[in-house]
């Protein structure tokens, strides 16, 4: 289960993209906190420390603000995160005030572990539609990750939602059952050599949707 | 020569030209493949140089992997033959390319080491137009 990560954070006086930046260039990131009926208190945190956290699959963090007068602990839930143009660089998170023992929905990477049987197979290759999956559950008990064994998977075989097993019984699947989250399928030749199929031969031209014939709409010309 | 992909169907033959310069503000991240090449300029990608990306891919990998090819030449582009006056119209359909900004996702790969994607991605950078780079699945909440 989850561990959770401090965060120190400072409140951001100042707000607009402008100082944003300034945030950034100093080594910061811009964050928002909100939830709990209360006010929206935008932070500050450090960005390389707190990245690094995100990374690791941290999303519950014990939160401290310099200068603002918490009644106890503070713990807030990793909601979104967002990317600069490149999308690669994080320029800003949401975090929502959480209690320890409320239920919550959240997303859970999924680990996958053993070498499937089927990959022995020419041209075989595992495809992941899902990586991660949506689940309902206590926030104490938030995995950073499942594991999902597919050791046993043939060529052909899928894996469902449904058929992880999630690591507490009190876990409620969010995400549809019938979705696929692994599966080995067989790069076929004619795959290879297919896409040529709808592929235009030079110099031809598509189809006009709606196009009349040319005697109908050049009638006078 | 190798025959490129045009669309089947189109609403009209010709169009604009339209404004270029902007970045990518979908497409710009892996979201089939395990790993990507973006592009960091922007460019009208031509059908030629997605085919030519695809088979020095597949050439590199030889059937290894699944390769996904991310943009699709949609954008008819038209150009006036050689010694022609201006005027009499607009010009026929020189090529068929694909709209690409900064930050466009290209290509993706799944189904290979990461070792085997940077080099395969690298023989598919050099048939670009632009400049590209590497890039993973990035982290997601």
């Amino acid at each position: 289960m989850t561990d959770q990560a401090k965060l120190q954070a400072t409140v951001r006086e100042r707000l607009g993209s402008r100082y944003s930046r300034r945030v950034r260039d100093a080594g910061g990131l811009p964050a928002i906190v909100y939830g709990h009926g209360e006010t929206p208190l935008p932070i500050q945190v450090d960005a390389h420390s707190t990245i690094r956290e995100f990374h690791k699959g941290h999303k519950l963090f014990q939160l401290e603000v310099e200068g603002v007068k918490a009644d106890g602990e503070q713990y807030v839930l990793l909601k979104d995160l967002q990317y600069d143009h490149l999308g690669t660089n994080i320029v800003h998170c949401d975090f929502a005030r959480v209690d320890l023992n409320e239920r919550v929905e959240t997303r859970v990477a999924l680990h996958y572990i053993g070498d499937a049987k089927g990959l022995g197979s020419a041209g075989a290759i595992m495809m992941h539609p899902l990586e991660v999956l949506e689940i309902e559950c206590l926030i104490t008990n938030m995995p950073e990750h499942i594991d999902v064994d597919v050791s046993g998977m043939d060529v052909g075989d899928i894996l469902h939602a449904s058929d992880v097993k999630l690591p507490l019984d009190t876990m409620v699947l969010m995400t549809d059952p019938e979705a696929i989250i692994a599966q080995i399928v067989v790069q076929a030749e004619a795959e290879a050599e297919g896409e040529e199929a709808e592929v235009g031969a030079t110099g031809a031209e598509p189809e006009v949707v709606g196009k009349k014939t040319d005697d109908d709409s050049h009638g006078d010309s | 020569m190798p025959p490129y992909k045009i669309p089947k169907r189109v609403k009209h033959r010709k169009e604009f030209r339209r404004a270029r310069d902007r970045k990518a503000t979908k497409g710009n991240f892996v979201a089939f493949g395990e790993f990507g090449l973006q592009s960091l300029e922007q460019c009208w990608l031509k059908s030629n140089c997605i085919e030519a990306g695809r088979i020095a891919a597949q050439h590199y990998l030889k059937r290894e992997g699944k390769l996904f090819i991310r943009v699709f030449p949609d954008k008819p582009v038209s150009k006036k033959p050689l010694e022609t006056r201006m005027g009499k119209g607009k010009a026929d359909i020189d090529y068929w390319a694909a709209r690409v900004r900064e930050g466009t996702v290209l290509f993706e790969l799944a189904g290979v080491s990461e070792a085997r994607a940077k080099e395969a991605m690298v023989r598919v950078a050099m048939k670009m137009p632009v400049r590209c780079r590497f890039i993973k699945r990035r982290l997601s909440v």
